[in-house]
């Protein structure tokens, strides 16, 4: 019993960074029926941004080798300045990649390769700046908290819990933004007719940066998380996430919130009940499990049918 | 001179891989699954080559005749395979069959990893060399890539062409007008797993060793990119942009640090400078290309 | 008319490819000075490891002289980390004239590139290539990192001396890395013929960074030693995850983590643990102290890491058995290709004083290293830093 609790634990707070990771995707999705392959970038943009803000100094390689910021701020502050610089990177990418398409109307899979260029350049130049080594976010981040606590006989990490409850905030946050506030009902809108959205006037061109930028955002903060849970392992750690979020969306289903929830706490969750002796197989069980669910719901758990982008 | 015969092979092989996307896309498919199948044709170079001494024969050479027993075994096993997984999984549509093939791939990278006689991470090595050096290498490569640009040229003419294309112009009216859709569907995965397993052959004796990174996520972008790059209205887009974008981080050497910034640059701007692809129909007619496809001026068949 | 084209893009290619092996009965340019190559991961997933290599060979550039006195001519080129780019890199730099090769960074690229410096007659020696099989490829093929299968048994037995009570002993290794897969067979071979073998072997992944499955599964079997086989970034997370989630038994690292790169990852919980070396900041030769000088007047008193030390050794390796094969034999007379084959058997039949020690090769190319290190990671207070204490 211990033990299942255990597993249930490890997976939830693993299915939480994939869950904040597909949230991202699922913004844009949603809006404009295009993946933002760009988002692994801004991820380790944002692990990168906490890890300064809060003193952390650069190694030594690298343009920027030995650069350390003149102040140092404490982690929660760090992180939401960190969301909002990952945010700008986020609203440049739509610029760069995305709005020169969306103008002419044209083909959504353009847009995707266009992000992915854009992600290969902002890796590419992060590894110049600040050299390929790993940091850590220290853990005195967290200051005097106990590193794990015994939840009924499970062990589990403190800054597991704080991972886990920071994106069930996200989360609580983001829906009621969603379906409460002027914006993100204008967001909603957007996404369910563009065209009748325009006739009721709103900007739809303004919806779309609000996407790009709520999504980077999201995209910062889970990077100066998984930061501070493990670490910054060099400008190409956000990639591996990347791949796994796709899959976590798909499986929750193309630009659904809850979806994306459902997705990410499901992979998480079968990833720790893979038998220990099998745990090389762990990856290919999250596809296997995704490629079953495609077959018997070809949108997804809680995908919208009414989505006939791309 | 960075474009000796070597790269040139590499290129060669990316015009195959990108064609080998750019077949079910003519089908209106999003198939990423290449990697998938080029993996397959490696691991079955590569397990053939170097686990049966008898197919090695007696010179430093590795015979031709083995070669071609790889080549037809590798496009048997990827065919049987599309052919078993092609029914349920084109049932998908858009970018939902996009990421069922990229789990695909996955699945078959980590079994590949897994399993014993994969050699595991370390991979297959010491493959036998059918050829003195790069050149024979190229020639096979080009009478491959010739071939298979032949057989697209005159798909482009027949009726199963010219079903795969009202498909990818309209799937439902395809299928009011009494198209067997979910035939030419398969069909055209058929053709794509089958060029991908062809290359994934070639490329295991190229590369001297093959392993799991060999058909990955990565490999399945950037095959895409390919085919959106060079332009996926005619089957000469995808070549040519396999052949460009193989060639181009090479070829960006002398930028140096800045190398992978400059291509992920043009990567970023290719298809917003050119949406349709460098290469279009319409470039084609202006240019008397005479593979053009227009219907209207091919002979019957 | 198909045809037509057909022929003339095959008459095109021809003509690119035109320039053939002609180059290598050229004499050997030695006006810039000693014209070596090497390839790196710079880019990609394996940029951390070349990064470290970059400065090594930095700073041999600097202080070894090849012959005549003259420095080396040293041509870096990314070699990526997918064995294309190595390949490429590998073509460029032997049909730009190199003598001898440095690289791949990764197992998996060597086992691609080499083949085509062997059938050059290109030498080549690896810096960093530890899978088993690298030296076999051929006669041209020599290395400098010494495989796990001296290294590792010795930290097991130090572990077992310094702590006699261990009973159950945990394995982990990332089943996706050439280096993992291959060093976790010789520490399970090790533990086993101490009469320890595993109540657990733990698979992870090269790109993983959560561990807490494989670690929960491995403590309820209580282990009272865990020995990993990882790199710098998962290791050092797995060990901070183990820590955290309350193991206090030994903890044995394999070669992979021989690198302050590690620091930052595990933090204070690096203290402590025991780690296999093939080199060691801490030992006390001429050679190493000039090496660990020059690297902490580069990077601001930092401590060489492994990877950095061999790269120097490769390219020290390569200058000074040039310089012995030049007074015997002035370089200059010879044409490309003899000259790479003379290198190439002078390389072997050399001793070197390194960083590393003391080294030469097997006939095959294998090295041959005098000293072995066992080291404890010990922390500063703060945890940011530390470093390796030799244990002897």
């Amino acid at each position: 019993m211990d033990h299942l609790l255990q597993l249930l634990v490890n997976g939830l707070s693993s299915g939480a960074v994939y869950a904040l990771f597909a949230l991202g995707y699922t913004l844009v999705f949603s809006v404009l029926g295009v993946i933002n392959f760009a988002h692994g970038a801004v991820f380790t943009l944002g692990a990168y941004f906490t890890y300064l803000l809060i003193g952390g100094a650069v190694g030594a390689n690298g343009l920027l080798a030995g650069l350390q910021l003149p102040f140092t701020l404490p982690f929660p502050l760090a992180l939401l300045l960190a969301g909002v610089g990952a945010a700008a990177v986020s609203l440049l990418v739509e610029a760069a990649a995305f709005r020169p398409l969306r103008r002419r109307g044209a083909d959504p899979l353009l847009a995707l390769i266009s992000s992915l260029g854009a992600g290969v350049i902002l890796v590419n130049l992060l590894q110049l700046l600040v050299g390929a080594e790993s940091y850590a976010i220290p853990t005195s981040a967290l200051g005097t908290l106990p590193a794990a606590v015994s939840l009924g006989g499970a062990q589990v990490r403190t800054v597991q819990l704080l991972l886990m409850a920071i994106a069930a905030l996200v989360v609580v946050v983001l829906t009621l933004w969603l379906e409460r506030s002027r914006g993100g009902k204008a967001l909603q809108a957007v996404a369910e007719d563009p065209t009748t959205a325009r006739l009721l006037g709103i900007n739809s061109d303004r919806m779309v940066q609000l996407a790009f930028g709520v999504s980077g955002f999201l995209a910062g903060v889970a990077g100066g998380l998984v930061g501070l849970s493990v670490s910054i392992a060099g400008p190409y750690f956000g990639i591996g996430y990347g791949l796994k979020g796709l899959g976590v969306l798909v499986l929750g289903g193309l630009g659904s919130v809850p979806g994306a929830v459902l997705g990410g706490l499901i992979v998480g969750l079968a990833e720790a009940l893979v038998p220990a002796d099998y745990s090389g197989f762990k990856d290919a069980v999250a596809y296997a499990f995704l490629f079953a669910v495609l077959l018997l719901r070809p949108r997804g758990l809680l995908g919208r049918p009414t989505i006939t982008k791309v | 001179m960075p474009l000796d015969a070597s790269l040139l092979v590499q290129m060669l092989l990316g015009a195959l891989l990108g064609l080998s996307v750019y077949l079910p896309l003519r089908a209106g498919q999003l198939s990423l699954a290449t990697p998938g199948f080029y993996a397959i044709g490696g691991y079955t170079a590569a397990l053939l080559s170097t686990r049966f001494p008898a197919l090695a024969g007696d010179g430093a050479l590795y015979p031709l005749p083995s070669l071609l027993l790889e080549l037809v075994l590798a496009a048997l096993i990827a065919g049987a395979l599309a052919l078993a997984i092609g029914g349920p999984v084109l049932k998908l549509k858009g970018i939902y069959l996009a990421i069922a093939t990229i789990a695909l791939v996955e699945i078959l990278r980590v079994l590949n990893l897994n399993l014993g006689f994969t050699g595991g991470a370390t991979g297959l090595f010491a493959i036998p060399q059918p050829f003195e050096g790069p050149v024979g290498y190229l020639l096979l490569s080009l009478a491959v890539l010739a071939l298979v640009c032949w057989l697209c040229a005159r798909l482009e003419r027949l009726r199963l062409g010219r079903a795969m294309e009202a498909i990818r112009e309209d799937e439902l009216a395809a299928a009011c007008m009494g198209l067997d859709t979910a035939r030419v569907k398969l069909l055209s995965f058929l053709f794509s797993a089958l060029v991908a397993a062809v290359a994934g052959v070639i490329s295991a004796h190229f590369l001297n060793t093959w392993n799991a990174r060999q058909g990955s996520f990565d490999a399945s972008i950037t095959t895409l990119a390919f085919v959106v790059f060079g332009g996926s209205r005619t089957w000469l887009g995808p070549v040519v942009g396999g052949l460009a974008l193989t060639a181009l981080p090479e070829l960006l050497r002398p930028v140096g640090d800045l190398r992978l910034v400059v291509y992920g640059l043009v990567i970023l701007l290719g298809p917003i400078l050119f949406p349709q692809g460098l290469i279009t129909p319409e470039l084609l007619r202006r240019l008397r290309w005479p593979f053009r496809q227009t219907s209207a001026e091919a002979p019957a068949p | 008319m198909i045809g037509a084209r057909a022929l003339g893009l095959v008459a095109l290619l021809a003509a690119l490819t035109g320039c053939g092996p002609g180059a290598d009965t050229k004499p050997l340019n030695l006006s810039a000075g000693l014209p070596v190559g090497a390839a790196l991961s710079l880019t990609g997933n394996a940029n951390v490891y070349g990064q470290d290599q970059q400065i090594g060979l930095r700073l041999a550039q600097e202080s070894v002289k090849g012959p005549g006195g003259k420095p080396v001519a040293l041509r870096l080129e990314d070699g990526g980390s997918d064995e294309q780019s190595a390949t490429s890199a590998f073509n460029l730099l032997i049909e730009g004239g190199a003598i001898a090769l440095i690289g791949p960074t990764l197992s998996q690229q060597a086992f691609a590139a080499d083949p085509i410096a062997q059938r050059r007659g290109v030498p080549v020696v690896a810096p960093s290539n530890t899978a088993s099989g690298i030296p076999e490829i051929g006669s041209f093929i020599s290395r400098v990192s010494a495989q796990s299968s001296v290294i590792a048994p010795l930290s097991i037995a130090k572990a077992l001396e310094l702590h006699p009570g261990i009973k159950r002993a945990a394995v982990f290794y990332a089943h996706d890395d050439a280096y993992s897969t291959s060093e976790t067979t010789i520490f399970q071979k090790a533990l086993s013929a101490k009469g320890l073998p595993p109540v657990t072997v733990q698979r992870t992944q090269l790109n993983d960074q959560d561990f807490q499955n494989q670690i929960t599964a491995a403590l309820r079997l209580k282990p009272d030693l865990i020995v990993l086989s990882l790199q710098a970034v998962d290791g050092g997370n797995l060990i901070r995850q183990l820590r955290e989630l309350g193991y206090r038994g030994v903890i044995v690292v394999g070669n992979g983590m021989n690198t302050p790169n590690i620091y930052p990852i595990c933090q204070k919980h690096c203290d402590g643990i025991l780690i296999a070396q093939a080199y060691s900041p801490e030992l006390d030769t001429p050679a190493n102290r000039e090496f660990v000088r020059r690297y902490k007047a580069a990077k601001g008193g930092a401590i060489p890491p492994q990877l950095t030390a061999q790269a120097f050794t490769a390219l020290q390796v390569i200058s000074e058995a040039a310089d012995r094969l030049d007074r015997r034999q002035p370089l200059a007379k010879l044409n490309l290709r003899s000259a790479r084959a003379a290198l190439n058997s002078e390389l072997l039949s050399g001793r070197y004083q390194t960083p590393l020690g003391e080294i030469g090769f097997t006939a095959d190319g294998e090295v041959v290293q005098k000293q072995f290190f066992v080291a404890q990671v010990r922390m500063a207070p703060g945890g940011r830093t530390g470093r390796f204490a030799l244990l002897n």
